[in-house]
């Protein structure tokens, strides 16, 4: 099952681990280790994030947390003597340590503690500590003592995780009838009223946190209070589980199971595991494209990028034709046009819809490929909601990425403080710090960032590759990912704040900023936008200043396509020169529409795309009302 | 194997047993030193100021040297052990010799710098917020207390102890009267808000925000004969730059002054004209004059007056004015401009007064209320006993300066900078001499060196204290936890 596991992580999540590390950090700088202590179960969290690091390469880091579970599993069996009738029970807390990592879905992009992912397990194998070593202790006081030396000293280094060590202990010491009654109401009444006691008294040495926090420290910390339960959840019930044990341990012991009982429980508890993994694990298709392109963006491999989102479009056109036929079969049942309009709103989430993001990171791809103009429009769209407890801001989610790459440093730079703030530093943060940093020839400030960089495993090349740039601007602007930056900041300084919608502000910043000597690569970004969202009279704008600054051979279809039919529909004599190809299509679309009547645009949407789906027209009338995050 | 040995043994000769380098090769240059301490001038009783020689080098060894004393410490991390440090900074000289061996093998024995110890002593604590560097968001924020004379900083109160993830709470502009921490204040804003006072040692919480005025208060100044304090009142906005190497613009749209009364526990109004900016209220060494700084601004009220102020930024340029108090009957006279900055295409910000009464020092840039987010802010500092002013190029950097406080025996500064690297403040110190002049600005000391590079937060609003603040952490957590903010009352204001 451990190889299976990993085999699936490292083949279907290898994106979802790599995001886990980039938004996490661990700095061999003591600042930071220091800093990282100066709360109750800092230390966990150091061992936390150290482990993560090791997540970019997925093999290895995946490799890494698979051992961790099995030697959880094993230590439940150990230390809880465990018969072998009963094994399996101790499965359905393995399985959901790995659900409450592999549940998480977008909650990976506000998660407040860099190190959640090992800390659940690692915290679950310091929870045996106390009573392990409690087991191997002859007398009553010097269990005593341990047991309240464990809290004094385990609290500030593994937090809560230390205090349900005690309880386990406690559950445990309490069940077990070879010792004196007396010993063990001793025992169990010291344990919890040392877990109760020692976070208050040793408050005041923390300033970090509120003192009705004290018994949730160590634990993973997610910064939407709507997600804390969700997420902390799977955990909560793993260590309950291993109470649980703790407590059942005693009659386990007397009573080992035999015949069709232990089958039962073994194969009860097995399917239970495998359930819980297979329900609660995060599926979500748009989601994984996102986190694939999110790599691909970073790594500026625009053709990947490209490539992945065709994939993604790809992959559904087999599920899209079977959701289409089912809605043909139950509409041919109906029986008045609000039940087929119910119909073709029940059916809409059966067909494949890209998100905002993924959309934008194909354009961006695009256009630094100059391809946007001729392909943008070939490609699906859509505006499909994050399949999310709450929406993440597509600035938390992206806007980095976006930022930096169209130009808009200042507020790349904004968004990596607030990110820092929110949720934590991560090599992420650090990394657009650095471009930034760069990119503004502020050589002082690169540094800074540089350091920390330099002082972690994976980034050190990287960053000592940016120190050679930070104040050669010439050196800089001829290597990536600065010479496809630099030809979007054209326009002069202005005073802005993007709300946290970061398409609404790139959509202002290209509309509005109309910089004096545009280069053709911001031209053309502002051309693709104003086609974006249907406003006529800027698209014919921003194609005079497509022709003035870029010197095309051929106009690129699309923007054929956008002026024939707002010609057409405006008939204010605008022009341009239309290849034979654009106008007949053009006309076959208008056939197509006298002879195909559209009864919603909604119903009628995947029959035209199948058409037409690759011409701006389709765009035009089906892509309307896409929402902006 | 025996090469290496040959080798050692060889260098080991060229260091003395006292382990200073012999046979060196003189440099006429000054070592490069990080924070850069040559020549400078300290009080006696600061910590010692640890640095890091920043040439390239094999080996390093320093000897600092005062009289007789000397300390010979090898490394190129150069922490002066506290004892030593004392014993040597007595003499009121301290001398540096910097000897570095180079990829050659030799030693190069740097133009030696010194150190000159003033008899002015400096208050031994200080306190300041140490802040993200961010827009909007605000989870961390401490305010810390740090011994002058070594190297122990403290937590006064951290938001983190008060608010949750839904309730989030800022904390600022810590004040003190009379560099006493038996009455200080400071605010909280949002969860639990209201403005948290020490007086006398004991804990109140106050909520200045009266339907007369536009907000609770904000930049605060102890009046220091009387149990009054100035505050403005501010509706604060921040933008960000696109394409800058200024980050973010800060401004008020509207912006007021008060003045609260501690033993009536009322507020009443020192200026609140509509078309008048007010800000950064500070008192005249005896109480009779509050000095403050004010911009015209005659916009609309309307929704979109905020975007229309961002644009208009740059013609914002505030004047400094006075109005004269009599402190007994708390009656103002009129407003009196003071320095008119906008004559002269500047801004000014932040007065603040030296405690002789003698001196004002200021901000000055090319425009608006919030010269910390400025790439460029300098100080002004006004001769108030001669009405004469000069820019004050000793301190000055090609960054912003600006947070600045006087010591209790008005011979020290220390001011918040980003000369460092343009966005994270540091907290540096000058000495003042009796003309006026002041000394070249050292970093304040830390026992890392490296530690203004690595530390990636901001320092914010430092302060002199003659004594620590008793108080605890916990029991300001507990007090603001538990305590509602007692309305303050409206008082019609008198004079004019």
């Amino acid at each position: 099952m451990a190889a299976i596991l990993w085999c699936v992580l490292v083949s279907k999540e290898q994106f979802f681990l790599h995001k886990v590390e980039d938004l996490s950090v661990f700095l061999f700088d003591r600042m930071f280790l220091a800093e990282r202590l100066t709360i109750p179960g800092g230390f966990l969290g150091l061992a936390g994030s150290f482990l993560t690091q090791f997540l970019y390469l997925p093999w290895l880091g995946a490799l890494l947390w698979v051992v961790l579970l099995l030697a959880a599993y094993q230590a439940s069996i150990r230390v809880f003597s465990i018969p072998e009738s009963y094994r399996a029970l101790a499965l359905i807390p393995v399985a959901l340590l790995i659900i409450g990592n592999m549940s998480l879905g977008y909650g990976v992009f506000i998660m407040r503690t860099q190190d959640h992912f090992f800390v659940p397990v690692l915290g679950y194998l310091v929870s045996f500590i106390p009573l392990s070593a409690t087991k191997r202790l002859k007398t009553l006081w010097s269990k005593l003592v341990f047991l309240v030396l464990w809290n004094v000293t385990g609290f500030p280094l593994f937090g809560a995780f230390a205090l349900i060590g005690t309880i386990v202990s406690a559950c445990y010491i309490s069940v077990q009838s070879d010792l004196p009654s007396k010993e063990r109401l001793a025992l169990s009444v010291t344990a919890l009223l040392s877990v109760a006691v020692v976070p208050m008294a040793l408050y005041s040495a923390y300033t970090s946190y509120r003192l009705a926090d004290s018994w949730i420290m160590g634990l993973p910390s997610i910064s939407e209070d709507g997600w804390t339960h969700a997420m902390r959840a799977p955990f909560q019930l793993a260590l309950l589980s291993q109470i649980l044990l703790a407590s059942a341990s005693g009659i386990m012991s007397a009573k080992p199971l035999k015949g069709l009982i232990k089958d039962f429980v073994t194969y009860t508890s097995y399917i239970a595991s495998i359930a819980i993994i297979c329900v609660f694990w995060y599926k979500d298709d748009n989601f994984h494209t996102e986190l694939e392109m999110s790599y691909a963006v970073d790594q500026f491999d625009w053709n990947r990028t490209i490539n992945i989102y065709q994939k993604a479009v790809d992959r559904h056109i087999k599920s899209d034709r079977k959701a289409y036929d089912a809605r043909c079969r139950k509409i041919v049942q109906a029986h008045s046009t609000q039940e087929i309009s119910d119909i073709v709103d029940r059916y809409s989430s059966r067909f494949f819809e890209p998100t905002r993001t993924m959309v934008m990171y194909r354009d961006l791809a695009l256009l630094k490929t100059d391809r946007a103009l001729n392909e943008a429009f070939t490609m699906k769209d859509g505006s499909r909601m994050q399949n999310s407890r709450t929406q993440i801001p597509m600035a938390w989610q992206s806007g980095k990425q976006f930022y930096l790459q169209y130009g808009l440093v200042n507020m790349c730079y904004r968004w990596c403080l607030e990110d820092v703030i929110e949720h934590n530093w991560s090599y992420s943060t650090l990394r657009y710090m650095v471009m930034h940093s760069v990119i503004m020839q502020e050589p002082e400030l690169a540094e800074k960032y540089i350091r920390k960089l330099e002082s972690t495993i994976f980034y050190r090349k990287w960053a000592r590759q940016q120190r050679a740039l930070k104040s050669d601007r010439e050196a800089m602007a001829a290597s990536q990912p600065y010479k496809s930056i630099l030809p979007y900041m054209c326009f002069d300084n202005h005073m802005s704040n993007d709300m946290i919608k970061t398409e609404a502000y790139l959509i202002n910043h290209f509309m509005d900023v109309e910089p004096e000597s545009a280069t053709p690569e911001y031209d053309r970004a502002a051309l693709l936008i104003a086609m974006r969202i249907q406003d006529i009279s800027r698209f014919w704008e921003r194609v005079r200043y497509y022709l003035n600054s870029n010197q095309v051979q051929s106009i690129p279809r699309s923007v054929q396509e956008a002026a024939l039919l707002y010609s057409s529909l405006t008939k204010d004599g605008r022009q341009l020169p239309y290849d034979d190809e654009v106008t007949k299509s053009y006309d076959e679309f208008n056939r197509y529409v006298q002879s195909h009547a559209i009864c919603s645009m909604k119903e009628s949407a995947y029959p035209y795309s199948l058409r037409f789906g690759k011409t701006f027209y389709y765009y035009y009338y089906f892509m309307r009302d896409l929402k902006t995050y | 194997m025996k090469h290496c040995i040959t080798i050692s043994a060889i260098l080991a000769l060229t260091v003395s047993c006292t382990g200073i380098p012999k046979n060196t090769v003189p440099s006429d240059s000054v070592p490069s030193i990080f924070p850069d301490y040559t020549d400078v001038v300290i009080p006696a009783n600061i910590a010692p100021l640890n640095f890091k020689i920043e040439e390239k080098g094999k080996k390093y060894v320093t000897v600092i040297t005062g009289g007789s004393e000397r300390a010979v410490i090898s490394g190129q991390k150069v922490r002066i052990p506290q004892r030593k440090w004392e014993k040597i900074k007595k003499r009121g000289l301290i001398g540096i010799e910097v000897f570095v061996m180079n990829d050659k093998d030799q030693w190069i024995s740097y133009r030696p710098t010194s150190i000159s110890v003033s008899d002015d002593e400096i208050d031994p604590y200080i306190s300041y917020r140490i802040i993200p560097v961010a827009v909007e968001a605000y989870q961390e924020l401490s305010i810390r207390q740090r011994n002058l004379t070594d190297f122990d900083e403290k937590v006064v109160f951290a938001n983190t102890m008060i608010q949750t993830n839904a309730d989030g709470a800022c904390i600022n502009c810590h004040s003190y009267k009379d560099y006493s921490t038996d009455n200080m204040l400071f605010h909280v804003r949002q969860f639990k808000g209201g403005t948290v006072m020490v007086l006398d040692g004991k804990l109140h919480k106050i909520n200045m925000k009266t339907d007369s005025t536009l907000s609770a208060g904000v930049y605060p100044s102890w009046h220091p004969t009387h149990e009054y304090i100035a505050l403005s009142n501010n509706r604060t906005h921040q933008s960000v730059h696109s394409a800058s190497h200024d980050k973010l613009e800060v401004l008020d749209d509207i912006s007021d002054l008060i003045l609260y009364d501690i033993k009536t526990n009322t507020v009443s109004v020192i200026e609140n004209d509509s078309c008048e900016l007010e800000n950064y209220p500070n008192w005249s060494a005896d109480g009779r004059k509050l000095y403050y700084v004010s911009y015209r601004y005659e916009g609309d009220y309307g929704d979109k007056r905020k975007n229309e102020m961002f644009l208009a930024r740059e013609t914002f340029k505030f004047n400094l004015y006075s109005k004269s108090f009599e402190p007994d009957t708390k009656t103002w006279g009129p407003a009196r401009l003071e320095f008119d900055a906008a004559a002269r295409d500047s801004s000014i910000t932040w007065p603040r007064v030296s405690p002789d009464g003698r001196w004002l020092l200021a901000c000055i840039s090319t425009h608006g209320v919030f010269p910390l987010d400025q790439i460029v802010s300098d100080f002004i500092m006004f001769d108030l006993k001669n009405g004469t002013y000069r820019y004050v190029d000793e301190i000055n950097s090609q960054y912003a300066e600006s947070f600045h406080s006087w010591s209790s025996n008005g011979k020290w500064l220390m001011f918040s900078t980003r000369r460092e690297d343009g966005v994270h403040t540091r907290l540096y110190f000058s000495h003042m001499d009796e003309n006026g002049r002041f000394s070249k600005p050292f970093a304040l000391p830390q026992h890392d060196p490296d530690f203004n590079r690595e530390f990636l937060y901001a320092f914010n609003i430092p302060e002199f204290m003659k004594e620590p603040i008793h108080i605890t952490p916990r029991q300001f957590a507990s007090f603001i936890s538990s305590t509602d903010a007692i309305p303050a009352k409206y008082e019609s204001k008198r004079g004019e």
